[in-house]
C-alpha cells in the first residue's frame, strides 16, 4: 500500500515536472471576411502598439509618436509595448495562442508570415485597398503573401549595408590593407591568408551560410515558380566545399558552428573576426561598444554576385482587433512618409516609402562614417532584394546551419547534408502552403 | 503585567480545560447534521487553492498533452486527430535517438557523480575543524547561483579563446584550443561538469543533514574494532546514509535526463554543431516553440519522456522498498 501511495505521488510530481507547459493548445485564426470594414469607422479608443527591441534606443521617438496620434486624434489611447529581442516569436506564438495580440504589431517576413497564414493578421488589400501606392514597390512586393492571399503588413523601415572590416587584424595578419576584399573570389583568397598567418589566431568568417548568402554568391536557391529548394545542386555542394576548406584552414571561427548573427557580431566587437556584414547603425554601435575594433574600421561595398541583400521590417495589424479602424489608422500613421523618415534619420535605417530613400539625407556625406556607409548604403539600396523564400522560418534557417556544420566538421558529406538540408525546407514550404 | 512563570502556568490550565469545553459546545450548540457537513466541508475548502493551483497548471496540462499528442496541432491552428503519427514520426526521426541517447549518457555519467561526490564532500566538511564553516559556505555558493549566469561564465571560460584555453596555451599543454564548446563530446562533457559542480553543493547539505543522523558510537566501536578510514566509509557512513543516497539518485537522474539550460547556454542557445549535443528536453523546446511549433509532435515527445521518467521513479522506488525490507 505505502509502494501504491509512493507510486501515486511519484506520478503526480513527474507529471507536473515533465508536462507542466508543455500542452499548448492550437489558437486558430478565423476567415477575415469582415476585414472589408475593418478601416471604416471611427477613429477613437484605446489600441495597443508593440514594437521589437526599440524602446533603449528611440523610447522618446515613439512617446512623441503615440502623443502626435492621439493628438491627431482626440480620444484615441494608444499603449506602447515593447518586446527584446530575443524570443520575441515566442511572445508572438504564445499572445496568438491565448488570443491576445496587440492591434498593431512591428513583424518582419519570418514572423508575419505564419500569423498570415493563420489568418490572425488583417488582409490588407481587403481592409486597406490602394495602400501599396504609398510604399516602394520592392517593399510592398515583399509583404504579398500568395500563399494566404493577400498582403498582411504595412513595409516600414529598410537596412542593407557594406561589409565591414576590422583593418587591426589585417595589419596584425600582415596582410595589405588597401586591398580589401570586394569578390567572394578575394574574400575566401584572403580568409586562408588570414588563417595561415594569423595562426588561427582570429579569422575572416563567424558564421556558416545560410540561403541568403548562398543566394548572393549566384547559388539558385529555388525552383522558378518557387516550390522547391533546389540549393543542393551541384552549384551548391562546390560552394559548401569551400567553406569545408575554409573551416579546416582555420578561417572560420569554430564557434560559427552553431552561432548566429548575433554572437558573430560580439565577436567582431571582441576584435576575433576580421569582417562582418554591417550597416550604419551597426558602425553607430561599434562606436559606442568597442572604440578599439570602431579606430580600426573600414568598408567596401556588400561583397555579391547578385544584388545586394536587405531586411524589412514591417507593421501588421491584428485580425482580431476590436478597434480595427484605430489600429489601421495608427499604422498608416507609424508608416507614413513624413514619420518613416525622421525614423530613419534616428535608427539610421531607410524608409520604405514610395520616394523615402532617395531624399538628400541619405546622399549627403558629412564627413562622419555613420554618414560614409549611409550613402553607401543609400547607393546599393536600388538594387536591393530581400533574401527570403516560402517557408523560411527560423527552424529552417537552424536546421541548415546543423546540417552545414555537420558537413564542414567532416561529419557528412557535403552532397549528404544539402540534401538533408533542402528536404526539411521542403517540407516547411509545403507545411506554410 | 504578568510574570513569564504565572503565563505559563495559565497557559497549561487552559490546554487542560479546552478539550473538555469544546466536547460541551460541540454537544450543546450545532445541530448534528450540520455539524457533520462542516466537518466534511471544512479539508476541502483548505485544500481548495492548492487543488485549484494544481488542476489549472498541472492536471489541465497533463491532460491536455495527451490529448495533443495524437493531433497535428500547431501553435497558431488547432490539429486533428492522427492516431500514432507522431510516435511513428519519433520512430524516423535522427534527432529523437541523438536527443535520447545524449540524455541518457547525461544521466549514466552525471548520476553517480551526484550520488558519491556530495557525500565525500559533506564527509570533509563535516567536521569541527576551523574553516569547516567556509567550505560549507563556498560548496553552497553555486546552488544560489542561476543556472543561466553559471552556464554564462563557464562559456566565457570555456571558449576557444577563453580562460581555460589560454591558460593551457600559456602553459604549453596546448598548440590549438581545445574545442570545448563546439565539438559533441566536449560539450557534453563541458555540461556534465557545470552539472555536477552546480549540484554538489546541495546534495551536499542533504548529506550532512543525513551524516548528522548516524551514531558516532559506530566509527568508535569500528575503530576499535580496527576499522580504517575505508572500511568505516563502507560500514558505516554508507549504511547509515542509504535511504538518502537513493533519495539523490531519485532527484539526480529525474533532473540528469531532462538536462536543458546547461548545454543550450554553452553552446550559444543550439545544441552545439549540428545538434548533436541535444537533449531530449532541448528537442521539445525546439518542436514546441516559435511561431510554426509542432505542439501535437511536442506533446508526443513529451509523453516519451514522462514515462521514462515515470520508469525511473519506479526502478528506484523498488530499490527502496526492498533495502528497506532487508
Amino acid at each position: 500500500m505505502r509502494y501504491v501511495r509512493r507510486l501515486a505521488l511519484a506520478t503526480g510530481v513527474t507529471a507536473s515536472l515533465v508536462l507542466t507547459g508543455c500542452g499548448v493548445g492550437g489558437g486558430g485564426g478565423d476567415d477575415d471576411s469582415k476585414a472589408q470594414d475593418a478601416a471604416k469607422g471611427k477613429i477613437t479608443g484605446s489600441i495597443t502598439f508593440q514594437t521589437w527591441n526599440l524602446k533603449a534606443g528611440f523610447k522618446g521617438y515613439f512617446e512623441d509618436l503615440v502623443a502626435a496620434f492621439e493628438k491627431k486624434h482626440p480620444g484615441t489611447k494608444v499603449k506602447w509595448i515593447d518586446q527584446p529581442a530575443e524570443g520575441y516569436a515566442d511572445k508572438l506564438s504564445a499572445d496568438a495562442a491565448g488570443d491576445t495580440l496587440p492591434d498593431v504589431i512591428n513583424l518582419d517576413r519570418s514572423t508575419a508570415a505564419p500569423l498570415a497564414k493563420a489568418k490572425l493578421l488583417l488582409n490588407l488589400d481587403e481592409a486597406d485597398p490602394g495602400a501599396g501606392k504609398d510604399y516602394l514597390a520592392g517593399a510592398w512586393k515583399s509583404n504579398d503573401w500568395k500563399d494566404a492571399g493577400g498582403h498582411y503588413a504595412y513595409p516600414w523601415y529598410l537596412n542593407t549595408g557594406p561589409t565591414l572590416y576590422n583593418t587591426g587584424l589585417f595589419k596584425k595578419a600582415g596582410m595589405d590593407t588597401k586591398k580589401l576584399p570586394t569578390t567572394y573570389d578575394e574574400y575566401f583568397d584572403q580568409a586562408m591568408e588570414m588563417a595561415k598567418k594569423s595562426k588561427k589566431q582570429y579569422a575572416m568568417i563567424g558564421q556558416l551560410p545560410g540561403t541568403d548568402l548562398m543566394a548572393k554568391y549566384g547559388i539558385k536557391v529555388m525552383n522558378d515558380d518557387q516550390t522547391k529548394y533546389v540549393f543542393n545542386s551541384p552549384e551548391g555542394v562546390a560552394f559548401v566545399q569551400k567553406y569545408v576548406d575554409l573551416y579546416k584552414a582555420g578561417a572560420i571561427i569554430p564557434e560559427a558552428l552553431s552561432q548566429d548573427y548575433v554572437n558573430e557580431g560580439k565577436n567582431f566587437q571582441a576584435g576575433r573576426l576580421a569582417s562582418i556584414g554591417g550597416s550604419s547603425y551597426t558602425v553607430q554601435d561599434l562606436k559606442k561598444n568597442a572604440p578599439s575594433v570602431y579606430k580600426n574600421l573600414a568598408y567596401r561595398p556588400q561583397i555579391t554576385n547578385n544584388a545586394p541583400g536587405m531586411y524589412i521590417q514591417s507593421v501588421g495589424v491584428s485580425a482580431h482587433t476590436k478597434n480595427s479602424p484605430t489600429a489601421i489608422a495608427f499604422a498608416r500613421f507609424v508608416t507614413n512618409a513624413e514619420n518613416q523618415m525622421a525614423f530613419a534619420k534616428k535608427a539610421d535605417v531607410f524608409p520604405s516609402g514610395r520616394d523615402g530613400a532617395d531624399a538628400k539625407y541619405f546622399h549627403t556625406d558629412d564627413g562622419s562614417d555613420a554618414a560614409k556607409v549611409r550613402v553607401l548604403s543609400a547607393e546599393q539600396l536600388g538594387k536591393a532584394v530581400e533574401y527570403t523564400w516560402p517557408g523560411t522560418s527560423e527552424d529552417q534557417k537552424t536546421n541548415l546551419r546543423e546540417q552545414l556544420a555537420l558537413a564542414v566538421t567532416g561529419k557528412k558529406p557535403v552532397k549528404k547534408a544539402l540534401d538533408d538540408a533542402v528536404a526539411f525546407a521542403n517540407k516547411s514550404a509545403r507545411a506554410e502552403k | 503585567m504578568t510574570t513569564p512563570v504565572k503565563t505559563a502556568g495559565a497557559a497549561r490550565r487552559l490546554v487542560r480545560r479546552v478539550p473538555q469545553q469544546r466536547t460541551a459546545d460541540r454537544g450543546r450548540a450545532a445541530p448534528a447534521g450540520h455539524a457533520a457537513r462542516h466537518g466534511r466541508l471544512t479539508p476541502w475548502l483548505f485544500l481548495a487553492v492548492a487543488l485549484i493551483s494544481e488542476g489549472v497548471f498541472t492536471v489541465f496540462p497533463f491532460l491536455n498533452t495527451i490529448v495533443l499528442a495524437f493531433t497535428d496541432a500547431t501553435r497558431l491552428e488547432g490539429g486533428a486527430f492522427v492516431g500514432l503519427d507522431n510516435f511513428s514520426r519519433m520512430i524516423h526521426d535522427d534527432r529523437f535517438w541523438t536527443a535520447l541517447q545524449n540524455s541518457a549518457l547525461y544521466m549514466v555519467i552525471v548520476v553517480p557523480c551526484m550520488v558519491f561526490l556530495p557525500l565525500l564532500l559533506a564527509m570533509l566538511v563535516h567536521t569541527k575543524l576551523p574553516g569547516a564553516g567556509f567550505f560549507r559556505t563556498a560548496y553552497y555558493v553555486p546552488v544560489v547561483s542561476s543556472t543561466v549566469a553559471v552556464g554564462i561564465m563557464w562559456s566565457w571560460m570555456l571558449d576557444s579563446q577563453g580562460l581555460v584555453n589560454q591558460t593551457l596555451k600559456a602553459l604549453g599543454v596546448i598548440t590549438e584550443p581545445v574545442p570545448f564548446l563546439t565539438e559533441r563530446w566536449l560539450l557534453m562533457g563541458s555540461a556534465m561538469f557545470v552539472t555536477i559542480w552546480t549540484g554538489l553543493g546541495w546534495y551536499m547539505v542533504i548529506y550532512l543533514a543525513a551524516l548528522t543522523n548516524v551514531s558516532k558510537d559506530l566509527y568508535d566501536a569500528a575503530a576499535m574494532d580496527g576499522a580504517g578510514w575505508w572500511r568505516r566509509f563502507v560500514s558505516v557512513t554508507v549504511p547509515g546514509v542509504r535511504n538518502t543516497m537513493v533519495l539523490i539518485a531519485a532527484l539526480s537522474s529525474v533532473a540528469a535526463f531532462r538536462v536543458f539550460t546547461e548545454i543550450y547556454v554553452l553552446s550559444g542557445n543550439t545544441a552545439g554543431p549540428g545538434g548533436s549535443a541535444m537533449t531530449i528536453i532541448m528537442l521539445i523546446q525546439r518542436v514546441g516553440t516559435g511561431l510554426d511549433a509542432e505542439v501535437g509532435y511536442a506533446s508526443a515527445l513529451s509523453l516519451v519522456v514522462f514515462v521514462i521518467t515515470i520508469g525511473l521513479m519506479i526502478a528506484v522506488l523498488r530499490m527502496q522498498t526492498r533495502e528497506n525490507e532487508k
